[in-house]
């Protein structure tokens, strides 16, 4: 396993008596790393600590190898994407992003060379020269993007990126992204209470609620195949019941599919024997994936 | 039609290994920025407009006095002192419209926030705003007060013996010129800390010192209508009933000694007057002989007074301030 880009260790964070985080631990690896959790769960508030705008209350974080309220020289090497408005009025975006990139530490030669070349991969070549006061969101959402790597981040944080885009614009938008994390070899840590974007976008996935981590893992893992099967016939569902019964195979009915809980392989040869006695046309065998969604469940019950 | 004799590649993304600066290049980039948006470079014309027309309304006394002096080689050689105080006013009104600039725009659109994640401390924000539009105020003031200078060798028999009998004026009005364009620089920027609109700021600034100076003058002004009559020998009062001074505080024998309104307060109301308190400071560096009532009244004070309220006047508002983004939420 490579070194974790970001580490925390028992990280609280108290705003008087609200607890914002409590004992917090999770490490972020290279690749996309999804920060799943409803508003108020604490991800904003992870995400600053890692910036260095707020000092845990307790425990540690190191960003980069460094503690990121200590050392604020990392940040040359961080980029960031804030869910709020955070772009000028009457300023170009070519302009703009040459100046953040200075700021970030880029000579003005340079930075004007890697703000022409992210706005290119951000698909705005050709409305550069444009006061960012006339972008569409969709358009602006890009600009924060691009602002957040101009100067060529080995992690950017991007808190909700798919905020207030309609439909169209939040694929484009996750497939930028992707392309961040795949293409450009940038890590990312995605914050979102949307689980259809970090399931389609990360490879991991931290799952926090009420300031507290309740799963982190490969997206994959809780996503992949379980032993759970559906079955869809279109007739003599009871005939099949009763033949999977007789083979000590328990089936339910659940939206209109049976789903038959298998203990070993072996028993989807039954299941075949059962569908072929009971004679029924069958539209659907199918394994059942496990969703993102299950986890709030689980935590819930 | 010619045919292709080129392909174009795509290289994709291309990370950057060059040079990166620090904290102080960030800085430093700040500061860069923030000259040019103060004087409006780099942005449309109609940003320029403001900044061009309020530094030529500034530098217009001087030029105006050169002009005389130079091209009809009349006039008075002029104080430095007094360009000060008439440039006071339209430093203050440059500073009041200028100062919302460098700062509302970043907190309204949330713009602070890209600077404080980047490595950056927000008093090192502050400091590279305020330091900008310093240096552009200072640099007006300065180019103004050579003008002046250099009408005074004009106006002189000999330009190098006005130089050499009274080159203490250049540094004097040097150090004048800092003290005065501290004061109206920093003041400003903490109003426009802490309101969100550009006009506010502009005109609470401009209302402040508008305000401020009447109403010194009111708390410390003279009151001779109710002075009781004394002898001008012994003073010992003369008639217990108050009677209106007359063409002056004496008549014969009988001297009226009038009051100020606040009393032996009134050295301490005239401090009201804070756009007084640059310029007294400069006009003790030039050991100026004027004596107006504001002069007269604050040497009754200690000396350390006005330099302390000078202090007080200028770090009070940096510190608010410094308070303020630091304690920004991002």
């Amino acid at each position: 396993m490579s070194q974790p880009l970001i580490e925390a260790q028992s990280l609280t964070k108290r705003y008087g008596k609200t607890i914002a985080l409590h004992e917090v631990d999770m490490q972020v690896t290279n690749g996309i790393t999804g920060l799943l959790g409803p508003n108020g769960a604490g991800k904003s508030t992870a995400m600053k600590i890692c910036l260095g705008l707020l000092k845990p209350t307790a425990g540690e974080a190191t960003v980069l190898g460094e503690k990121p309220y200590e050392n604020i020289t990392i940040r040359t090497r961080l980029g960031y994407m804030p869910e709020h408005d955070c772009l000028p009025d009457f300023v170009t975006a070519s302009e703009f992003l040459s100046h953040m990139a200075q700021v970030s530490g880029i000579p003005p030669k340079h930075a004007r060379t890697r703000a022409a070349d992210m706005l290119r991969h951000v698909g705005l070549d050709e409305e550069r020269y444009r006061h960012i006061k006339e972008y569409s969101t969709g358009m602006k959402q890009r600009v924060k993007l691009a602002q957040a790597l101009v100067h060529d981040p080995i992690m950017v944080l991007l808190d909700e990126p798919t905020a207030g885009l309609d439909p169209a614009g939040r694929e484009e938008m996750l497939e930028l992204v992707r392309r961040t994390g795949r293409d450009f070899g940038i890590n990312i840590m995605l914050s979102s209470h949307l689980m259809g974007d970090v399931e389609s976008t990360c490879d991991r996935i931290i799952v926090i609620e009420g300031g507290a981590i309740i799963e982190q893992g490969a997206v994959a893992d809780f996503t992949q195949e379980s032993a759970t099967y559906h079955i869809d016939v279109d007739d003599r569902r009871e005939a099949v019941v009763a033949a999977l019964a007789q083979r000590g195979i328990e089936a339910t009915v659940n939206s209109g599919s049976l789903v038959v809980r298998l203990q070993a392989d072996e028993q989807l040869d039954h299941v075949r024997d059962a569908l072929a006695e009971s004679q029924a046309r069958v539209r659907r065998l199918a394994p059942a994936r496990g969703k993102l969604a299950d986890i709030f469940r689980r935590t819930a019950t | 039609m010619t045919e292709a004799q080129g392909e174009i590649y795509d290289l994709g993304y291309q990370h950057y290994a060059g040079p990166r600066g620090g904290r102080l290049h960030a800085v430093r980039s700040l500061w860069v920025n923030s000259f040019r948006t103060t004087l409006g470079l780099g942005r449309g014309g109609r940003a320029k407009i403001l900044p061009v027309l309020m530094s030529l309304v500034i530098v217009a006394p001087p030029a105006v006095y050169l002009v005389f002096a130079a091209v009809l080689g009349i006039g008075e050689q002029a104080s430095h002192a007094d360009f000060f105080e008439i440039m006071l006013l339209l430093l203050l009104l440059f500073s009041a419209i200028m100062a919302p600039e460098l700062l509302i725009p970043d907190r309204r659109n949330g713009v602070t926030t890209l600077y404080l994640v980047r490595p950056l401390k927000a008093v090192e924000y502050v400091a590279a705003r305020w330091s900008a539009f310093l240096c552009v105020t200072l640099a007006i003031t300065l180019f103004a007060h050579v003008l002046v200078l250099a009408g005074n060798m004009l106006l002189a028999v000999s330009a190098w013996d006005y130089l050499r009998d009274n080159w203490r004026a250049i540094p004097a009005f040097v150090l004048t010129a800092v003290i005065i364009t501290v004061f109206v620089t920093t003041i400003p920027l903490a109003v426009s800390a802490f309101t969100e609109r550009r006009a506010y700021a502009a005109a609470f600034v401009i209302s402040v010192f508008i305000i401020t100076t009447p109403m010194s003058a009111l708390l410390t002004v003279e009151d001779c209508s109710l002075a009781r009559p004394q002898d001008a020998g012994s003073g010992a009062v003369v008639d217990e009933e108050p009677r209106a001074a007359i063409d002056g505080f004496s008549q014969g024998a009988v001297y009226f000694e009038c009051r100020r309104l606040t009393g032996e307060y009134a050295k301490w109301f005239v401090l009201l007057d804070a756009g007084r308190a640059p310029t007294h400071l400069g006009d003790l560096l030039f050991d100026d002989d004027e004596q107006d009532d504001y002069a007269l009244l604050v040497a009754e004070l200690p000396r350390a007074v006005p330099i302390a309220w000078y202090a007080l006047l200028v770090l009070g508002p940096g510190a608010a301030l410094i308070w303020r983004y630091r304690s920004l939420k991002t």
